[in-house]
């Protein structure tokens, strides 16, 4: 018999190169049934064969281990399975949030054992309890759906979690590049955080307060906005919401703006967590308003977002009966790094009131523009309003601040109604009372802010930016060259053979195999294949260790693709039909 | 799965399994759920709380979706007393005719305790790890914390395990999230009544999950699990390790997840009361399907601080439970506070918790000898921040809408309290009175409910439909 862990993994190779193929729904499904069909086969065969007469020992610990793998494998597959079906409904073209698990739907937790294999067995990916209990009577649908949508979507941040770098103690983990955690900053943060006006406990923050957050935390994010946005008037305390963090919040707007089923439109590539945000409790879908990155007439640069393209994919929307009831905008945007001029912003807005839409505009990272060059507009810094009673707008200060441990996310809205719907999530998405006080004196101390902190934490992005740019241009990698966010968007297209979303996965996978975590465009629901983000909010040492990894798995990949073109010529010359060459780890040189 | 139509219904009152659950809510003695449960021929099905609240609302709004209406519709509804409250509170100094809360279950006798300890130094740490993403089930420290302080509280036969835990910001996501995870949209829990009535919009919000009482049938809805809560509230009553195991077995019979809310497990002040917890049996009937739930709001007087926590040895429930937690963190120094907090157990055991059982003892006394003087009933049984207080001789009409205005009266007296309908209790005229208050608002507040009885014309013993049964027993 073979090594142990060689033969679990065979049918994900398979299933693997089957993924390279565009296919639909029902041919999906058939093929996973077909995999698990044949997984099934396997793991009978392995369970009837009997360990070789030598080494007994290590031979039966082998084929333990075998059977082991296979069974957790069988339960993903089959979980898959029973995953899909939901998820796979018909007549549902827009995009689905598992936009990440449509792909590794289909991969069938190919990279698993993959690296258990390379690493001498060792089980890399936390498999954890996960697999074991996957086919549950337990959990209603919705539950078996919800579990195989975090497992899949969060899956490689769960990895990392296992296996983090650390510059001494684990030089080998994984390096994160694709959550957009602001890490430059966690000294000053720490710093300030424990600082004696911190510490301070009451009454008032150990009991029961307003569920819409604290009044004083409210009032204090209502000055810190109408400070930093710019707004005409003050902003009033009554019309800010504070839950645990910008997801929450998120869900929240989505179970009160819109019915099961119902849309809000969304230009992408758009950050991906939206599409779990909405599904997840509310299930409200995404229509994507795809942008392109080629520059035309029309397409005045990368991935311009136009009226005419808002109202093309309405208009479709529409003609295809979804109902479309809002719009999301994100500025600056993630993952492109744009920020919208006060022109165009008064466009989108126009056009949602036109149509009657409400419009969530997700400000997340409006302190993060670093280009002095460019000046972010807040929608809350217009004179007026083309809807200000569908305008609803999100910060938080996870990415600002460094602080996406703390869990805090803001809404602001002058409709009360949607603020006084939106309260009664404070049940559900409440935040500490001594996490709302230490918010509120980290908010207030403008001084801190604005001399100590804001400068350092520019400073140290427009360095991480540069650095991370130059290695960008000196491996002829193109950008997106932006001034705002915590991310690149990098263009890998030449890296492709073909250019397909099943070539970006793999590509993702590579990255993994070198420890490193980036974001495929898939993710943000790129129509585009090639595309990623790379995350540079992150301390030097780790970027440039991040980078070296990144520059290895171009060059590999390089490498691959000419042998794999010269074997497609080879093949042309001789013109014998040959095995398709693998794209699996079989060539590489690891 | 067990459902509960009505022929299915009827098998079960065949079965054994139907003593327990007209048992269930074990406060026998007054009259109050056999008046519930022996009505069988009554009005059959009710999804209480929820009821249809999409029907009771007449305009929609162009603004919000319709499920939005219907949870705006909650948050306007059933905050009425709670927000009169926040527009008034009383202040000794600064506002002292300012109303007088007795109606939220929310322990104020230990926060000199708590606000001492929380402020010592080894409270302060902030890493930097604590300021970024967490694991999403709770930071492994907190978890391995909570296992071993549940298994010393709960004094489990073996050691608990931290990855059976998921912590969560408080109970009530807890209970949304299981709703989401067990259930279908539109399917149930049963609920012995009356119950702690915010568990109706906790289940509901995102879960679209109803309650159903143990004491009605009903028509086709799909019973999903059964919810117990344990020290019970509003009844401060405690089950007995006889009557729970009778409960599970039930449950298991049924295949029905039991979740069972511990969250009082340490507010029992009268140790004769023998309270134990689910997770001390021997052995659990269906441990795959049965659910604990704590949290640090009631037992270590806290609402506001937002913890609780999960303990299920059913892997797939953890993990669901744990892909929403996205949504439902809680701050990783808050998470390092509590892990400290709970790990210093000569401070637990040593000053709060004998410090805190003294004075929910005396605070308890104080209230029950004041009502004994007033010649009303009431049920309590040494457990919990509240008495279920019976005050049905003070309706002149055995109503709701009498109740209601008899919790107007108090609420004009600038005493808010808690009315049985809250708590889904059948019979009109039951009130719940949280006596877990600093001694000169508690001596305040009963002033003023003293007040309002006394002003209120009684009605004759013998007048009201059902005459009262004096509760029985040690709570008298």
């Amino acid at each position: 018999t073979s090594g142990p862990s060689d033969t679990p993994h065979t049918p994900c190779v398979q299933m693997r190169d089957q993924a390279l193929r565009y296919r639909s729904i029902h041919t999906q499904l058939m093929e996973m049934v077909l995999t698990l069909q044949q997984t099934v086969e396997d793991h009978i065969m392995q369970l009837t064969t009997r360990p070789q007469q030598r080494d007994l020992a290590l031979e039966e610990q082998w084929h333990g281990q075998a059977i082991r793998e296979q069974e957790a494998l069988l339960g993903r597959l089959l979980f898959q399975i029973v995953s899909f079906l939901p998820a796979g409904a018909p007549g549902d073209q827009s995009v689905q949030p598992p936009c990440t698990s449509t792909d590794s739907r289909g991969d069938v937790g190919g990279g698993q054992p993959v690296q258990a294999n390379r690493q001498t067995g060792q089980m890399l990916y936390q498999e954890s309890d996960f697999e074991n209990t996957v086919i549950s009577y337990d959990l209603s649908n919705r539950g078996i759906d919800i579990s195989a949508l975090y497992h899949l979507s969060f899956r490689d941040y769960d990895t990392y979690q296992g296996n983090k770098y650390h510059k001494d103690k684990n030089t080998l983990g994984y390096i994160n590049l694709g959550t957009s955690e602001n890490k430059l900053c966690t000294d000053l943060l720490a710093e300030r955080l424990s600082q004696s006006d911190m510490t301070y406990v009451d009454e008032d923050l150990l009991q029961y307060t307003d569920w819409r957050g604290q009044p004083f935390l409210r009032k204090e994010v209502a000055r810190f906005l109408t400070f930093y946005c710019k707004t005409p008037k003050p902003l009033d305390p009554e019309n800010v919401v504070i839950l645990n963090g910008c997801s929450a919040v998120f869900s929240a707007l989505a179970m009160v703006l819109c019915d099961p089923g119902e849309a809000f439109l969304v230009p992408t590539p758009a950050y991906g967590g939206f599409a779990f945000s909405t599904h997840l409790y509310a299930k409200v879908k995404l229509v994507p308003v795809h942008l392109e990155s080629q520059v035309t007439e029309a397409n005045g640069y990368p991935f311009q977002l136009t009226v005419d393209k808002l109202e093309h994919t309405l208009l479709r929307a529409k003609i295809e009966g979804k109902k479309v009831r809002g719009l999301v905008l994100i500025n600056p945007q993630n993952p492109l790094g744009d920020v919208y001029s006060q022109d165009s912003m008064m466009e989108y807005l126009e056009f949602a009131k036109k149509y009657n839409l409400h419009v969530i505009v997700d400000e997340m990272y409006m302190l993060s523009v670093f280009d002095e060059a460019i000046t972010f507009h807040s929608v809350l810094s217009m004179k007026s309003l083309p809807d200000p009673n569908k305008t609803h707008v999100i910060w938080g200060a996870s990415k600002d601040f460094c602080i996406s441990g703390f869990r805090f996310g803001a809404l602001y809205t002058h409709n009360r109604e949607v603020a006084s719907a939106m309260s009664c999530f404070g049940y559900l998405h409440s935040i500490s009372g001594i996490a709302q006080y230490k918010l509120r004196q980290l908010l207030q101390d403008r001084e801190w802010i604005d001399n100590i902190y804001l400068p350092s934490y520019h400073f140290r992005l427009q360095e991480a930016h540069r650095y991370v740019t130059r290695k960008l241009k000196a491996s002829k990698v193109p950008f997106l060259n932006r001034g705002s966010g915590l991310y690149v968007w990098i263009n890998l297209k030449q890296y492709l053979d073909p250019c397909t979303f099943e070539e970006e996965l793999l590509l993702h996978r590579r990255f993994l195999d070198h420890k490193l975590i980036l974001s495929p465009g898939k993710t943000f629901m790129c129509k585009e294949p090639g595309w990623f983000r790379l995350v540079f909010a992150a301390r030097p040492h780790l970027l440039r260790n991040a980078m070296r990894r990144f520059q290895q798995v171009l060059v590999e990949q390089a490498q691959e693709r000419t042998v794999k073109q010269l074997e497609d010529a080879m093949k042309e010359e001789v013109s014998t039909p040959q095995p398709e060459a693998p794209a699996s780890p079989a060539l590489r040189k690891s | 799965m067990f459902t509960l139509p009505q022929k299915e219904f009827r098998m079960t009152t065949a079965c054994p399994g139907s003593d327990s659950i007209q048992d269930l809510p074990s406060n026998k003695g007054d009259g109050l759920e056999r008046e519930c449960s022996r009505k069988p021929d009554q009005k059959l099905l009710k999804f209480y709380g929820v009821g249809d609240p999409a029907a009771e609302l007449s305009s929609s709004s162009p603004y919000l979706s319709s499920r939005g209406s219907v949870i705006k519709w909650f948050w306007d509804s059933a905050e009425e007393g709670y927000r009169t409250y926040h527009m008034d509170e009383y202040d000794e100094d600064k506002n002292p005719s300012g109303i007088i809360n007795l109606g939220t279950s929310e322990n104020k006798l230990c926060f000199d305790l708590l606000s001492r300890r929380l402020s010592q130094s080894d409270m302060l740490q902030v890493e930097p790890a604590l300021l970024q993403y967490p694991d999403w089930r709770g930071h492994l420290f907190l978890r391995e914390e909570v296992a071993r302080f549940l298994s010393f509280y709960c004094r489990s036969p073996a050691p608990l395990k931290p990855e059976n835990v998921v912590v969560l910001n408080g109970c009530a996501s807890l209970f949304s999230a299981l709703a989401t995870v067990l259930c279908e949209a539109g399917e149930a829990f049963l609920i012995p009544a009356p119950y702690y009535g915010a568990i109706t919009q906790h289940v509901y919000l995102y879960g679209n999950v109803r309650l159903v009482c143990v004491y009605l049938d009903s028509e086709g809805v799909k019973v999903k699990g059964l919810i117990l809560i344990n020290p019970q509230n509003p009844l401060g009553d405690i089950y007995s390790p006889g009557e729970l195991q009778e409960y599970l077995e039930f449950a298991k019979r049924h295949e029905l997840h039991v979740m069972v809310d511990e969250v009082y497990m340490l507010s029992v002040f009268e140790e004769s009361a023998g309270y134990r917890s689910v997770l001390s049996l021997e052995r659990l009937p269906d441990p795959q399907r049965t659910h604990v739930m704590w949290a640090t709001s009631k037992d270590f007087g806290m609402s506001g601080l937002r913890f609780g926590t999960l303990y299920t040895e059913n892997r797939a429930v953890a993990t669901a439970v744990a892909s929403l937690c996205r949504y439902h963190g809680l701050s990783g120094l808050v998470q390092y506070q509590m892990a400290q907090l709970l790990r210093d157990h000569d401070w637990i055991n040593q000053v709060y918790l004998p410090e805190n059982h003294a004075r929910l003892k005396a605070a308890h006394t104080y209230v029950s000898e004041d009502l004994r003087a007033l010649g009303i009933p009431f049920v309590s049984r040494g457990a919990g921040f509240f008495i279920w207080v019976d005050l049905r001789k003070y309706l002149p009409e055995a109503t709701f809408e009498e109740e209601v205005l008899l919790w107007r009266r108090f609420l004009e007296n600038k005493v808010l309290l808690s009315f049985g309908k809250a708590f889904e209790c059948k019979e009109p005229g039951w009130f719940r009175l949280v006596f877990s208050d600093k001694t000169h608002r508690l001596h305040l507040g009963m002033q003023r409910v003293r007040q309002v009885l006394e002003g209120q014309p009684q009605l004759a013993d013998g007048a009201p439909p059902h005459q009262i049964q004096e509760p029985q027993g040690p709570h008298r």
